[in-house]
């Protein structure tokens, strides 16, 4: 057999020889290599920028919290590029376009191109970025107007506007600005401000078809989430989670019944998750475990169950457990404290917990029926057992499949640590510190301005009664719309009843949480 | 060929070469054939938990439906999220009032099954698993073997038929979506996007002619809790064409078969059937569409089902009765009740002179359906007792256990609480909304109207075919007392 080969080879390279004696024939075959080895470079070029997918990823889970990537890039990332010219672009469609990303309460760490929250990938040749779990779970605290912010992670997003960031996205995706025209030129400039340069492939291919692509997208979450911003805006601090949640399922939002839509909520601290696991866990208490809400809160930065970064998420989760808050930052009245602590043992302590890091309690991490709390009922109605149970469908296919989802009758009662950083207060930020907490809701204030970042140790929260910081508009928080009541938790039991000096010695013992 | 070397030897032996062709291609085709059997059709038991109890074995235990009516799983999760304007309401497949338990990946009455790929087919519990709710916050208490009474059944059906019609049902856009939520193999995606997913668009196609009759306008629709199984037997199994019949009729209850066994009695509303081994048999192939694959396999479950639904007892009633006013009333139901809800006529053929309740049902079938649907039957190599082979004369007198559970009454559902079955039909409600799971004790039955029940509920009219809520008059001019007490009895039944 070897020998028929030999003479097969010998036949063929006889042909060759016969075929080469032509020169025309030699320059043409010269001629059509080049041009092929071209196209082999260029698809092998191809193959590599297109099968890319490199995160940026930091060694410290504090720093991976901050700006690491989950994977969220993936399926729903903003080219990065895109994203950094959008405010030049369709800057009027924020809050104030002089401020720009940051007048959406995002937060900007010195000699960072992204604010804490947003993490970077490179995704089929592009750079691309999107939201993590920092965007809602941290914010800052200032002794004076003057001084320095101090950024606490973990703490509740209380200045992010997240409601703001949708309605912009989905504005610029209609806004006919939203094209290469004014797009590319805007990307070619600020690279050239930064030492880069936009190439011909970027130019002409690439950011053409992701620009198409982007808005092709935006108008689609637009569609399905329009229907949920209808209502008064949300506020800085706040989210309509679960409506959000049914967007996932593609849920016609317009349908739902009325008394399901617009539920804003605050969003939550995330330290000390440890002691939290097995908690009934959400402002309604929907879920009793840590990972399965993690990973359903996962969602909101645009993973999937065919994208999540598992391994991210569980660095983040375990650092999580046993990340604690700060201490409160200034003096503390120690005798008054100790008369709060004989008033908390007595009123709080059995849904609230011992103190601020001993959990133990009967009813710590419990549901109490909306009966009995009297707190606005939006946030509850909003989960509907529809929902729940198509959560029980999400993760299939995996073994951590979502099997804890559970429709509740009231809010669950939370340990309060860090307590004082968690203002404003009750599960819609309806009350802006604690001590307007421990008055009836007929003497807390009826409105008030939310996201400031400047602190108010007498009454424990953040200040509120002032429109506008450094120039920047606050946002009026009015407990008579829809979703926003700050009645409830009142009462003997509550304390509400308490004298002023019983009162003001339980703030302050609740400082030292 | 051509060469020096004419035909000369035939040699005797083949050249080696293609003796390794003919190997390589015999390996091929083993592994080929291996493969398509893995991916297609090797079956896999479903998992410990699924038959752990006789509850969880009839709520989620398949019955062998995966192999012909089984919708590749990943189709199905994806559909309410493609086409959910196709849905009766937000809530994906929650939203067809199915009993759906928290934490479970599919509702009550759906099996996934490993036959070559994940599937989803449906179980009796799909249509007998109960839905109630004792207050508006409450959650709602599955009963099993309960006439599922909030399911709409009709509106899942028209979904899966026109998600199938819908342009917007093709690989690449069930694809995108199936690839949001997990990662198949490129073999799986192969498989999906070249066999599964056109597949199952013509076989859900198919369907359609043979639905015909819950697309016309001119029919009410069956609306929550209720099928026309006597028309499905029709159309799927005997594939005749359609008549203006509609026979939609309520979800029975399931419990306490053993009742049926005694002698005389027959089967289903109209008694069209012999007995409780031949109903489930021909509902269970209803769901299977096909003959089993194995019948020893099919009626050894079937026995099983039939063993255990005969001792499944009615659920209790859940709110407080009045024990005093409810021996009154069994005076009253002994007297005026019992000769027909509690003798020897229960289950048996009765004419429908002297009851005169709708009659659209009974006119939905004939005695040539029941001989042709049990040569059917026995062609399948299936031995059973099987339909009447008579035409229909009337409805049976139904026993009354667990009836408070069994709203709305009559074999159409026409009237919504035992209250109103007490009143002169003049005054039962003319319409009403069916299939809300909030249960009203003050009228004994569900509630069927205000805004939660609008909204969830489905439009009953008494006005339209088969829809009607005449006669039954017995009871109707009892005096209020003898009413209230006899309602408090059949609370207790």
């Amino acid at each position: 057999m070897s020998g028929k080969i030999r003479s097969a080879i010998a036949r063929l390279q006889a042909w060759f020889d016969r075929l080469f004696r032509h020169r025309w024939l030699r320059c043409t075959l010269l001629l059509l290599a080049l041009p092929t080895l071209l196209l082999a470079g260029f698809a092998l070029y191809g193959l590599w920028l297109f099968t890319r997918n490199v995160p940026v990823t930091y060694a410290d889970p504090a720093e991976h919290f901050k700006y690491g990537s989950t994977r969220g890039e993936m399926a729903s990332g903003l080219p990065y590029w895109i994203w950094q010219v959008l405010p030049q672009v369709c800057g009027q469609h924020l809050p104030d376009p002089r401020r720009g990303y940051a007048s959406l309460g995002l937060i900007y760490e010195d000699g960072r191109d992204l604010p804490i929250g947003m993490s970077k990938r490179n995704y089929q040749g592009v750079d691309r970025t999107f939201l993590n779990c920092s965007v809602c779970h941290t914010s800052t605290w200032r002794e004076t107007p003057g001084a320095e912010p101090t950024i606490v992670l973990g703490m509740p997003g209380n200045r992010f506007r997240v409601w703001d960031l949708q309605r912009f996205l989905f504005a610029c995706a209609k806004d006919p600005k939203f094209s290469t025209e004014f797009v590319v030129p805007a990307i070619d400039r600020a690279m050239r401000e930064r030492g880069e340069r936009l190439g011909l492939l970027d130019r002409y291919a690439i950011y053409p078809v992701a620009i198409a692509l982007m808005r092709e997208r935006l108008l689609m979450l637009a569609g399905r989430f329009e229907p949920l911003m209808q209502y008064p805006e949300w506020g800085p601090g706040r989210v309509d989670t679960f409506n959000a949640a049914k967007v996932i399922f593609n849920f016609p939002m317009a349908a739902l019944p009325e008394h399901e839509k617009n539920a804003p909520s605050d969003f939550p601290s995330i330290w000390l998750q440890r002691p939290r696991e097995g908690m009934q866990l959400h402002w309604d208490g929907n879920n009793t475990s840590v990972e399965e809400r993690n990973k359903s809160a996962a969602f909101g930065t645009g993973t999937m169950p065919s994208t999540i970064d598992v391994a991210a998420i569980a660095r983040i989760e375990d650092w999580l457990l046993t990340l604690e808050p700060p201490p409160y930052p200034f003096p503390i009245d120690q005798a008054q404290a100790a008369r709060g602590k004989t008033v908390y043992g007595e009123y709080c302590a059995d849904c609230h917990g011992a103190g601020g890091r001993d959990f133990s309690g009967a009813h710590v991490g419990k549901v109490t029926p909306l009966a009995g709390i009297g707190t606005d009922r939006r946030r509850l109605d909003s989960y509907s057992r529809d929902l729940a149970v198509n959560q029980s469908t999400l993760y299939a296919g995996y073994p951590w499949r979502f099997t804890h989802f559970r429709k509740t009758d009231g809010y669950a009662n939370m340990p309060l640590d860090g307590l004082w950083l968690r203002a404003p207060y009750l599960h819609n930020g309806s009350v802006p510190t604690l001590r307007d907490l421990l008055e009836p809701a007929s003497g807390r204030p009826r409105s008030f301005w939310r996201g400031d970042d400047v602190y108010d140790r007498h009454k424990v929260g953040f200040v509120s009664d002032i429109d506008e910081r450094d120039g920047v508009r606050l946002f009026l928080f009015d407990t008579s719309v829809p979703g926003n009541s700050n009645a409830g938790h009142e009462g003997a039991d509550y304390g509400t009843d308490l004298s002023d000096e019983d009162k003001d010695a339980l703030v302050t013992f609740l400082k030292t949480f | 060929m051509n060469t020096a070397n004419p035909v000369a030897a035939p040699s005797k032996r083949k050249p080696r070469w293609l003796w390794w062709l003919l190997l390589a291609l015999l390996v091929l085709g083993a592994v080929v054939g291996f493969a398509a059997w893995y991916k297609f059709f090797r079956e896999e038991p479903q998992p410990d938990w699924v038959t752990a109890t006789p509850e969880m074995r009839f709520k989620y235990g398949s019955i062998g439906a995966e192999n012909e009516a089984g919708i590749p799983y990943w189709i199905f999760y994806v559909l309410p999220r493609m086409f959910p304007e196709k849905l009766p309401g937000p809530g994906g497949y929650a939203a067809f009032g199915v009993a759906w338990e928290q934490g479970q990946e599919l509702p009550v009455g759906f099996t996934k099954k490993v036959v070559g790929f994940p599937r989803v087919a449906n179980t009796c519990a799909t249509c007998h698993t109960a839905s109630y709710r004792t207050s508006v916050d409450g959650e709602p208490t599955y009963v099993v073997g309960g006439p599922g009474h909030t399911l709409h059944l009709s509106a899942f059906f028209r979904f899966l038929v026109d998600a199938a019609k819908d342009p917007r049902f093709n690989a690449d856009n069930i694809m995108r979506e199936i690839n949001l939520v997990t990662e198949l193999s490129w073999l799986d995606r192969l498989i999906y996007r070249y066999a599964l997913i056109p597949i199952t668009r013509k076989r859900l196609m198919e369907r359609e002619p043979q639905f015909e009759w819950i697309y016309r306008d001119d029919f009410p629709d069956w609306g929550r809790g209720r099928d026309d199984g006597m028309n499905l037997t029709k159309y799927f199994m005997l594939e005749l064409p359609m008549d203006d019949s509609l026979g939609a009729t309520d979800m029975p209850s399931v419990w306490n078969l053993k009742k049926y066994d005694r002698p005389g009695t027959t089967m289903n509303f109209a008694g069209d059937s012999h007995d409780a081994y031949s109903v489930i048999i021909d509902s269970a192939l209803g769901l299977m569409n096909a003959a089993p694959k194995s019948n020893e396999d099919f009626l050894g479950h079937v026995r099983w089902m039939q063993e255990y639904l005969s001792e499944l007892p009615p659920p209790k009633y859940p709110f407080p009765v009045d024990a005093a006013l409810a021996a009154a009333g069994e005076s009253v139901f002994t007297r005026d009740c019992a000769a027909c809800h509690a003798s020897a006529i229960t289950g048996t053929r009765q004419p429908l002179a002297g009851i005169d309740t709708d009659r659209a049902r009974i006119d939905a079938w004939n005695a040539q359906h029941a001989i042709a649907a049990n040569r059917v039957v026995t062609e399948f190599g299936i031995e059973r007792k099987g339909l009447v082979e008579e035409d229909l004369i009337g409805y049976n007198p139904p026993f009354l256990d667990g009836l408070w559970l069994r709203a709305p009454y009559l074999h159409n559902g026409s009237v919504p609480t035992l209250r109103d079955l007490l009143r002169p039909p003049a005054e039962r409600p003319s319409t009403f909304w069916r299939g809300y799971d909030l249960y009203d004790p003050v009228n004994v039955g569900f509630v069927t109207s205000g805004e939660d029940a609008e909204r969830i509920g489905t439009f009953h009219d008494t006005a339209q075919l088969n829809n009607g809520n005449g006669g039954h008059v017995f009871g109707t001019t009892l005096p209020e007392q003898e009413k209230a007490a006899l309602l408090e009895y059949l609370k207790t039944l």
